[in-house]
């Protein structure tokens, strides 16, 4: 082959990008699952919000970065009002958190497509490109797999250097325990839940440049995060940066060679095998190595 | 812990093989007990069988079509709600068997190729379901992790079915038709050559009903025999099942194969019925529907699997009639509700309302 | 009149448009008076975008509420959900979009444009333009699989020469490697088809890759209107053939586009589907008139017997009824760097194709009026 360096550079962006793709998708579910044991079948509906409050902001002539901070806020609120409302009710009622989020997103869908209607115009992507030989990449794509980087060093960094992280840790560990040694486990919850639906917001507002805004877009992220969840276990930093790193890899390598047929389909099966191998995810992979904790 | 007390309970049955039946029955598995509660079954059985005299054949092929669905509900309330293996992949099951019963009804042509495509969709189904089923429960896989391999298991069949577009994509004369689906799937009919009776309207509604009747009848049989006790048991905790001495891993394996089995005759009867398939029975929203029905009905019990899939099935079909663009707001919006109001699914609060305020009706002496 | 059109769910965005369109030419229909003096009474539940829910409603409308004709379908999979039922009905069907072509079943009327129709005069004037090199990426499903098997046979016929063909799944929406690859095989032109609001997605990431190469589609901008949805220059020099967009400059094209507004000031576009509809609805009208009566089988022997010509917004549209399907006004458009539409090489196309013999030797002419001879299925281009 003429140029192999050229060959190597696009399969390793490819797989930056889809990592990116996948830690983004996932953290913001990875969070409340983790630490909350609810599952969020709204996540999609979370993501698109944030990329709905990202576009209309901009649409309103905010400048791109202060729109994005609109949305992720959006967000948020909307998150906090739902925990308040509905999930709080849910907490350790795995499969009723299923349910009753799954309700949550038959409403959210079709709200927006009543009241914005089936499609917003959307949002050009910035900064243009980057050539390497007879290719170009798209510079804002290789900023949004450093931005998941960012994402994962600063929650690493509040997980285990602020009395917030020490204290959510614990909670993960062992709620009573916690509660008993004087976490206010309740305000913890709508914390957590509230930074996760943050995070489901900046992967939307982040995304939101690159895609159609529509009230269905959701359902793009979803299928991944799910699996980057269940892949990564329960511990939400290694398990999401272990499982992104695995599938990302998988994903960008039969999509490079096969097309992305192939690449949808190797991400399935991968998870179905690893699932299957690994019970307690990558997580459980970790453990056993470091000797169980 | 599972089910209601058993005061109440009325035994004062005479005839030795009637309460032998009776026993079977009926056990804490399952609703509905006693005397009356059988007397109203029968009106009940009654009032279907004679329906089809009361409506037009629109309205009678459209409630059996409904009730088709109560296949696919009750097979993953004996999966999940008796057994806690929470599956999301039944419609793989019920898609894989609806497509089988195509290929070989259209290949094996006649009366008597339906009959085979129906047990040869059933055989496969079940078949699927003890390979899924095995890699699954052997492996030690559980919980939200069962979840999530029967989704992909679905998702895959979903994005692997949509591009069978081509010619090339046939099991002998049956084209798969990728997303377009599998057309001119002949419908069930029994018998041979021209004295055969085609399924369809009235055939149809009776065919349907009378299959779900003994279905109900005979998975109430089941779950309150001893196999019932262990499913329960592995639903409750299956560690503690274990150290019991059940081998919770082949009860978990058959209970799942025959999950798939029951979804399968769904799926075949669906497929009869529209003489169409589509990939679209392996989507997410539809996956994600027979969760709804069984958890809106009651997931633990029977008659709520059944009755919540029918209730919530014609439901919506009802606001897409009428709702226009809100039908699936209002259906979001009565999924909150339930789980948020009634998490147990409304089937079992009714079945504690209507005992009660029978008893008040008739003087209340609390028997 | 049953109408089967999406309100909700993914295909919301071209079904809201069709179920406009035509509720407005039943609206203009009944002010004048109706058919024959009858109004029209159009029924249109919501299918939801769901194939299930398509069976059901099909059965609802012609079983129950026994209507005269029935409207709709957008996805080609829904159609054929609803064909086995319409015809064990004898229901009269029209399918007003536009897809892979190939249907010649006699109770079905396709009205929308197929692909000899719209690729056969604008391929040859792409390649005598930009090159002979094709590459295409189509959606991953039967349409996209037949309308790329009919730019092989017309490349064929052309002179030109496809490099790689990529299929992508619906539900894909990031594009990294296909957007590599076609940078790697640097083709003259760019063949899309892709469709849904996922792939969509393409255009801007492909805008933001810097990829600038020629396209040519026979489904984008005139249904999803991604000219108005995406900033140019993501579509710039993107070629559609096509027999309707909502910048037609014709009077008369002006003329329904303002009715349109005016009866729907919220709507974003009326594209391609949304014109079919509404010039089917004036084409059933007359062929009821012409019948005298609204029973199917006298409506459909009027369609068999000879052409009928339709004043769309779109110009002449004319009936052919060996092929069930229409003669259309085919039209090349271009969006240029800012996103404007400009038209050429404006010719009437037949739907020559299913005519062909011996295959598919459809001629649904050759029994006036509906039989159970004739054909019920779907055709696919052999050989390609």
């Amino acid at each position: 082959m003429a140029s192999i360096l050229p060959q190597l550079l696009n399969l390793l962006l490819q797989f930056i990008d889809s990592f990116g793709f996948l830690v983004l998708s996932a953290i913001g579910l990875a969070i409340i699952f983790g630490m909350m044991g609810v599952i969020n079948l709204a996540h999609g509906e979370f993501i698109t919000v944030g990329a709905y409050g990202t576009a209309l902001s901009f649409h309103a002539g905010l400048p791109l970065p202060a729109a994005m901070l609109v949305g992720v806020a959006l967000t948020t609120v909307f998150g906090l009002i739902l925990e308040f409302t509905v999930v709080r009710r849910l907490y350790g009622r795995l499969l009723d958190s299923m349910v009753a989020t799954w309700g949550i997103s038959l409403i959210m869908i079709q709200g927006l497509r009543i009241v914005f209607g089936s499609s917003l115009p959307s949002i050009g992507t910035p900064l243009g490109s980057v050539q390497y030989g007879e290719f170009s990449y798209s510079t804002y794509r290789l900023l949004l797999a450093g931005a998941s980087l960012i994402l994962l060093a600063f929650l690493y960094w509040v997980f285990t250097s602020t009395e917030f992280g020490t204290r959510a840790r614990a909670t993960i560990q062992d709620e009573e325990m916690s509660r008993a040694l004087g976490t206010d486990t309740n305000r913890m919850y709508l914390l957590t839940f509230g930074i996760g639906s943050a995070l489901a917001g900046l992967t939307g507002a982040l995304y939101a440049p690159t895609m159609t805004i529509v009230p269905g877009m959701g359902s793009t992220f979803l299928v991944e995060a799910f699996v980057t969840v269940v892949v990564g276990g329960a511990s939400v930093l290694a398990g999401t940066t272990g499982a992104g790193l695995l599938l990302g890899f998988i994903n960008a390598v039969f999509s490079n060679l096969f097309g992305t047929f192939a690449g949808r389909m190797a991400l399935l099966v991968t998870t179905i095998l690893v699932i299957r191998a690994l019970p307690r995810g990558i997580t459980g992979l970790l453990e056993d190595v470091r000797g169980g904790t | 812990m599972a089910g209601e007390t058993t005061a109440g309970v009325d035994r004062t049955t005479s005839d030795g093989a009637l309460g032998r039946l009776r026993g079977a029955l009926e056990g804490p598995n399952t609703l509905g007990r006693g005397r009356s509660f059988w007397l109203g079954f029968t009106v009940l059985v009654g009032l279907l069988l004679v329906y089809p005299m009361l409506r037009s054949s629109y309205y009678v092929s459209n409630t059996a079509y409904l009730l088709v669905s109560a296949f696919l509900g009750l097979s993953l309330c004996i999966v999940w709600g008796y057994t806690g293996i929470f599956s999301f992949g039944q419609v793989a099951f019920y898609g894989v068997a609806g497509y089988t019963f195509g290929i070989v009804s259209i290949n094996v042509t006649g009366p008597v190729g339906t009959i085979a495509g129906l047990l040869v969709g059933i055989a496969v189904a079940g078949g699927f379901a003890f390979l899924v089923g095995y890699f699954m429960f052997y492996g030690g896989v559980s919980d939200v992790y069962v979840a999530i391999i029967t989704l992909a298991v679905t998702l895959v069949l979903n994005t692997f079915m949509g591009q069978t577009a081509g010619e090339e994509w046939a099991v002998g004369a049956a084209r798969l038709g990728g997303f377009n689906g599998m057309t001119e799937i002949p419908s069930l009919a029994i018998g041979v050559g021209n004295a055969a009776i085609e399924i369809t309207d009235a055939a149809f509604y009776y065919f349907v009903v009378g299959a779900l009747l003994l279905t109900y009848l005979g998975l109430r049989v089941l779950v309150n025999s001893d196999i019932g006790y262990v499913m329960v048991g592995i639903r409750e905790n299956q560690d503690r099942t274990e150290l019991f001495g059940y081998n919770t891993q082949k009860v978990k394996l058959g209970v799942f194969t025959f999950g798939g089995v029951l979804a399968g005759f769904g799926g075949v009867v669906y497929a009869s019925w529209g003489n169409y398939i589509d990939p679209s029975v392996f989507g997410l929203t539809f996956a994600a529907l027979p969760i709804i029905w069984v958890a809106t009905g009651g997931r633990k019990w029977l008659s709520g699997a059944i009755i919540g899939t029918f209730a919530i099935t014609f439901i919506s079909q009802k606001l897409s009639v009428f709702g226009g663009q809100y039908s699936l707001v209002i259906l979001g919006a009565l999924l909150l509700f339930v789980i948020l109001v009634l998490p147990e699914g409304f089937v079992p609060q009714l079945a504690r309302k209507i005992p009660a305020a029978l008893d008040r009706a008739s003087g209340g002496d609390g028997s | 009149m049953g109408v089967l059109e999406d309100q909700s769910g993914n295909f919301a965005l071209t079904g809201i448009q069709k179920y406009h369109a035509q509720k407005l030419a039943v609206e203009e229909i009944n002010a004048e008076g109706g058919i024959n003096g009858q109004e029209i009474e159009m029924i249109s539940p919501d299918p939801q975008s769901d194939n299930q829910r398509y069976q059901e409603l099909a059965r609802r409308l012609i079983n129950r509420d026994n209507v005269d004709v029935l409207f709709g379908g957008f996805a080609s999979s829904s159609r054929e959900a609803i064909r086995p039922i319409v015809d064990e009905n004898q229901q009269l069907y029209f399918y007003t979009n536009q897809y892979e072509g190939g249907v010649c079943d006699t109770y079905t009327w396709c009205t929308g444009a197929v692909p000899e129709q719209q690729i056969s005069t604008t391929l040859e004037f792409l390649t005598n333009e930009f090159g002979n090199d094709i590459y295409t990426i189509a959606a991953d499903y039967n349409f996209g699989q037949i309308t790329a098997a009919w730019y092989r046979k017309i490349a064929n016929e052309v002179g030109a020469n496809i490099m790689n063909e990529e299929f992508i799944p619906l539900d894909v929406s990031q594009f990294g490697s296909t957007i590599n690859r076609i940078q790697e095989a640097d083709p003259d032109l760019l063949v899309t088809l892709l469709v849904g609001s996922n792939h969509a997605s393409f255009y801007n990431q492909k805008n933001a890759a810097g990829l600038d190469v020629p396209m040519s589609t026979t489904v984008n901008m005139a249904q999803g209107y991604e000219h108005r949805r995406f900033d140019p220059p993501a579509l710039a020099n993107m070629y559609v053939g096509v027999n309707y967009m909502q910048e037609i400059p014709t009077e008369r094209n002006r003329d329904f586009v303002d009715r349109f507004y005016e009866r729907w000031p919220d709507a974003d576009y009326v594209g391609q589907m949304a014109q079919n509809s509404y010039f089917t609805t004036y084409l059933y009208k007359k062929a009821v008139e012409k019948a005298g009566t609204t029973d199917q089988d006298e409506v459909l022997k009027v369609l068999d017997e000879e052409p009928i010509t339709v004043e769309a917004p779109e110009g002449t549209v004319t009936t052919d009824p060996k092929t069930h399907h229409v003669t259309h006004q085919i039209r090349l458009a271009r969006a240029d760097e800012n996103h404007e539409i400009s038209f050429q090489n404006q010719q009437a196309v037949e739907p020559y194709w299913l005519r062909e013999t011996p295959y598919p030797g459809c001629n649904l002419a050759s029994t006036i009026g509906a039989s159970e001879d004739e054909h019920t299925q779907q055709f696919q281009p052999k050989g390609v």
